[in-house]
This record gives C-alpha cells, sequence and structure tokens, in this order.
C-alpha cells in the first residue's frame, strides 16, 4: 500500500491586532472563516482537532483549551483533539502533526486551530507574562521576555561580520507593510515610508519600532485532508504538504550553537531535512514566507534558506528579490511585522497564504507558483520548522 | 492592601507570576547552586564517570546518562562579546535601559547574562566583567505552622572597573 498523501484545502482566520474579544471569539470567528472558505465541508466532517496556543494557560487563564475550542465551534472530533504548543512556531508544529495524523490513518479531516489573545487589561501583565517564553530560571531572572534583546544582538553581529546596514533592515518593514496594506485582517493596514522607520523610535539599538512585530489577539483554522476526500470538499487545485522539518539544540542563551548570533546553524538543520524530504533545492521554491518577528530575521532567514549566499541578505534584499517579481518573494501577506503574531495562529496563517499561492488565489499572487514553504523560529531563536507545500506529492 | 479585582489573593505568594526560580530545596534538585551562588561562587555540575559539564546544572549528565554528580566552579569574570541596551518594552521588574551580554566565560561556555552597576552608553565588547552576586524577595511557601520565608539571591554581571 503506497503511503497516504495530505492536503490543505482551505482556511481562514479573525482579524488580527488589539481585538475587543476573547480568545474563544476570535478562534470562533477564525473557524467561520475557515469554513465559509470551503462551502463543501460541514462541522460534523471534522474527526480530529489540534489547537496551537502558547498564553492560553496565561492570559486567558485556560489551560487544556482544545475541549473548550472545539466545543464553541460546534466540531465533536473523534480521533484527536488536543492542544499543541512551540509558542511562536505552534501553528506550524500542528499542521506536521495533524499531517502524520491524516498520512498514518489515525484521521481522516483533521482542523488545525491557533490563536492567542495576548492583550490583557492592564498591559504590564503582557510584558510581564512574557517572562514565561523563554528558560524561565535561567533567562527570565535577567529580565529577558520579549526577545528584542537578544535579536538586537543578533542583527549587530551580522552586520559586524557582514556590513549589513540598518537600512536593510528597514527594506523589510517597508516591504511588510506595503503588503499588509492591502490585507484586510492584518494589523497594520498602512504603508510606512523608508524615511519613517529609519526615524522610528529606538526599541533596542539597532533595533527600532518598525523593526519589531507586534502583540497581537487572533486566531486563523485550517483544514487538512486526504486528496480524495479534499476533491470531494473543494474546487480548488490541491495542495500537497511535501516534506516538514523541526530542530532544536539548545534551550537557552548560554548554550547558542553557531559561531555567532548571526550563524543560525540550527536552522539550515532543519532546512536541509524539509528539502531533502521534500525533494527540492533552494532555487526550486517559488515563494515564502519566513518567521519575520524581527526585521533581521527574515534577512538571515533568506541566506539560511539558501535563497542567497551567507552574509548577502542585506543586499539581497535592497535588491528587490524578496519583492513579487523578485528571485523568491518573501512574506507575501505582509508577515508577522505587518499581519501581527498571535502565537499559535502564525505558522497556521503561513501556511495558508502559501496555499493560496500555489492555488492561484493570493491577494498579491506571485504567477504561477507550484512550491513554497513556510518557516517558523521559537522563543530566543531556539527552534526552527521548516514546510514545504506543492501542487505535486 | 488588597488585590484590586481579586481581594482573595491579598498577601498570597504567586509563584506562578515569578520571574525569579523556586530556589529552595523543596521545590527542586539543584539548590546547591543557588547556595553556593549565595557564597557568590557560580557553579555548575560536572559528570563523575565521563566528565561533561553542561551550564544550567543538571540531576542527569546528558552524555551518559549518569547521575553521579559533583559540583564544580565556573570562572566569576569574563569577556563582553556582545550586548544590548533596551529602552523600552522593558518588564516590571527592570529599568531601562536594560542592558544585556553575551559573556564568554571561557572553557567554551557564553552565557547571556544583565550587566548591572553601569551607566548607560559605557559598555563596550571586549570589556572585562565580573559576577555581581544580590538578594531578591525571598519565596513563601506553606509549612505546618503556618508560612516561611526561604531566602534567595541571584546574579549579574558588573564591570571591572579600569
Amino acid at each position: 500500500m503506497s503511503e497516504r498523501q495530505v492536503c490543505m484545502i482551505g482556511g481562514g482566520m479573525s482579524q488580527w491586532g488589539r481585538r475587543s474579544a476573547s480568545l474563544v471569539d476570535v478562534v470562533q470567528e477564525a473557524a467561520k472563516a475557515c469554513f465559509d472558505d470551503i462551502p463543501g465541508i460541514k462541522r460534523k466532517d471534522i474527526d480530529g482537532f489540534l489547537f496551537a496556543s502558547s498564553y492560553c494557560g496565561r492570559n486567558p487563564f485556560q489551560v487544556n483549551a482544545a475541549p473548550v475550542m472545539a466545543e464553541r465551534i460546534g466540531i465533536k472530533p473523534l480521533n484527536m483533539c488536543s492542544r499543541v504548543d512551540t509558542l511562536c512556531a505552534g501553528g506550524s508544529s500542528a499542521i506536521i502533526l495533524a499531517a502524520g495524523l491524516v498520512k498514518a490513518g489515525m484521521a481522516d479531516v483533521v482542523a488545525v486551530a491557533g490563536g492567542e489573545k495576548l492583550y490583557t487589561p492592564q498591559m504590564w501583565e503582557a510584558y510581564y507574562s512574557e517572562m514565561a517564553s523563554i528558560d524561565h530560571d535561567w533567562d527570565a531572572p535577567h529580565g529577558m521576555g520579549l526577545p528584542g534583546p537578544f535579536f538586537a544582538m543578533t542583527a549587530k553581529d551580522h552586520m559586524k561580520r557582514y556590513g549589513t546596514k540598518k537600512e536593510h533592515l528597514a527594506l523589510v518593514s517597508v516591504k511588510a507593510r506595503r503588503a499588509a496594506a492591502v490585507n484586510p485582517k492584518a494589523q497594520f493596514q498602512k504603508e510606512v515610508t523608508l524615511e519613517e522607520v529609519m526615524k522610528a523610535r529606538p526599541i533596542v539599538p539597532p533595533l527600532t519600532l518598525f523593526d519589531c512585530c507586534p502583540i497581537t489577539d487572533g486566531a486563523s483554522m485550517t483544514i487538512l485532508t486526504t486528496p480524495d476526500r479534499a476533491k470531494a470538499f473543494s474546487n480548488h487545485p490541491l495542495v500537497y504538504i511535501r516534506g516538514t522539518a523541526q530542530a532544536t539544540r539548545h534551550s537557552m542563551s548560554a548554550n547558542w550553537p553557531g559561531e555567532d548570533l548571526a550563524d543560525w546553524v540550527h536552522m539550515r538543520t532543519a532546512v536541509k531535512r524539509a528539502y531533502e524530504v521534500a525533494r527540492v533545492k533552494a532555487s526550486d521554491i517559488d515563494v515564502a514566507q519566513t518567521h519575520d518577528c524581527f526585521t533581521i530575521s527574515e534577512l538571515i532567514e533568506a541566506e539560511e534558506l539558501g535563497f542567497c549566499k551567507k552574509g548577502e541578505g542585506g543586499p539581497f534584499i535592497a535588491a528587490g528579490q524578496t519583492d513579487i517579481g523578485g528571485r523568491i518573494p518573501i512574506n507575501t501577506d505582509g508577515g508577522l511585522l505587518g499581519v501581527g503574531h498571535p502565537f499559535g495562529g502564525t505558522g497556521i496563517r503561513q501556511g495558508m497564504e502559501i496555499m493560496k499561492q500555489l492555488q492561484g488565489r493570493a491577494t498579491r499572487q506571485v504567477k504561477g507558483a507550484k512550491i513554497g514553504l513556510t518557516h517558523n523560529l521559537s522563543g530566543l531563536n531556539v527552534e526552527h520548522t521548516v514546510l514545504v507545500y506543492g501542487l505535486e506529492p | 492592601m488588597p488585590i484590586p479585582g481579586i481581594p482573595v489573593l491579598e498577601g498570597k505568594y504567586f509563584a506562578t507570576m515569578d520571574f525569579y526560580p523556586i530556589e529552595a530545596p523543596e521545590f527542586n534538585r539543584i539548590s546547591k547552586f543557588y547556595e553556593n551562588l549565595a557564597q557568590k561562587k557560580l557553579t555548575t555540575t560536572k559528570c563523575k564517570k565521563c566528565g561533561t559539564t553542561p551550564f544550567p546544572p543538571r540531576v542527569v549528565c546528558p552524555e551518559c546518562n549518569s547521575d553521579e554528580l559533583e559540583w564544580v566552579e565556573l570562572a566569576d569574570h569574563g569577556k563582553v562579546l556582545n550586548l544590548s541596551e533596551e529602552v523600552a518594552g522593558v518588564p516590571l521588574g527592570f529599568e531601562a535601559p536594560l542592558i544585556h551580554a553575551i559573556i564568554d566565560l571561557g572553557n567554551g561556555l557564553r552565557m547571556l547574562s544583565r550587566i548591572v552597576n553601569c551607566p548607560a552608553g559605557q559598555l563596550k565588547e571586549g570589556d572585562e566583567v565580573k559576577l555581581f552576586v544580590f538578594s531578591i524577595p525571598p519565596m513563601i511557601m506553606d509549612i505546618k505552622e503556618g508560612t516561611k520565608e526561604s531566602p534567595r539571591v541571584f546574579f549579574a554581571f558588573e564591570p571591572v572597573k579600569k
């Protein structure tokens, strides 16, 4: 018997941003958008459910959130109903696990949702709770929560070693905001100019306001199933999950595996593995959604994914090679910098944008895209997750 | 003072809101690290079987699976490899600018630490820094007779005066 294949057939998301809504509210909005996107599917068709969220147990004070979300959405999974957490990569982890369930025949139609309610009634708590995001006993006591300081040092290492300039970082943000401006679900609906980005207030130099992704409330949901079921549910071209990888080597700042902070050894491990499994090379990728939690991240990711040479991320972006019409359009829907980053929701948002690109129905369409990928990093850059999607299995 | 919104929590200690470790021996098996730290010694565990010396300390050797470990001292001086000064988004409990550095402690150990006793804009790559140990608020735990305060310390690094 040949191995079962798995397809992403459709999906949707809630409005992302600072929402006057609770976690169960935004998850219901995402589920509605998902079911609206696949008119052929009914709630009763769902036999598996994974819910990716990190902060559900913290800010909305709701652990074991999967059954709660399933009940609110109105699905009654019978093969699997569970929460998944890898912080910023939770949505991608859930897609990988759902794909495994479908491939193994342990479930046929799996809904994968993810999201966060991060804004608390008093904002100190949202920032304070971020100290649970990293290696609590060893990094939090140094005041490390939101990882800006770590990525500021990463940017400094890249600048020192390769001559990368602040303008290179700023261009990543300008590109993200341009894409988000035409994405009605994005947190930021307004373009920014290079001058505005360059003059923005400092957060942790060299990173300024527009170099950092925002705090976001929001959710997303997609559905994975077999090619046969997919054809029955939807008329869109089938989008297969071709290969995945998730690599980690350390849990805390002390055991960073690279030569310096600009050297992402563990990302290269994940990329190599995902390309092997998917039987592709960097030059085969037509469109990518990468983890632009900070502008420097997207720049280094372009290098570690093999889209340009190590150290040339800055000039590569400045030459427009990561824009639509360039060598490899990256973050075509606005990325984390433009759409926002409700941790568990992000990997699903990225996967859905790649799916739409390959189905030929993206808002900012990359012409003739056949193979795409998504990438997340998690926490204090401790883990890398890569998924390769294609129109062929 | 009652806690606004949640008066039943008045006077309670929240382990789930504490950014410092729960250092007391009743709650972990590496409390010796904190006892040593109180003596101004930065330490970790070394495997008696294979010699592996990871940081942070373990209760089982991640290389050879032995649980026969001993405490060894790490360097209390290091060199700044990289640094950042956070001016916005600093969490409650810390003041801006919040200075972090990656410190080379020798023997292949690079550690991220907060830098204290250092004015903004002064720290440079290559600077020498030394261990700085300070008291932090005690952890409160229930015992038969009521509650007990368990004293705690933590560490940062500070510039070596030139």
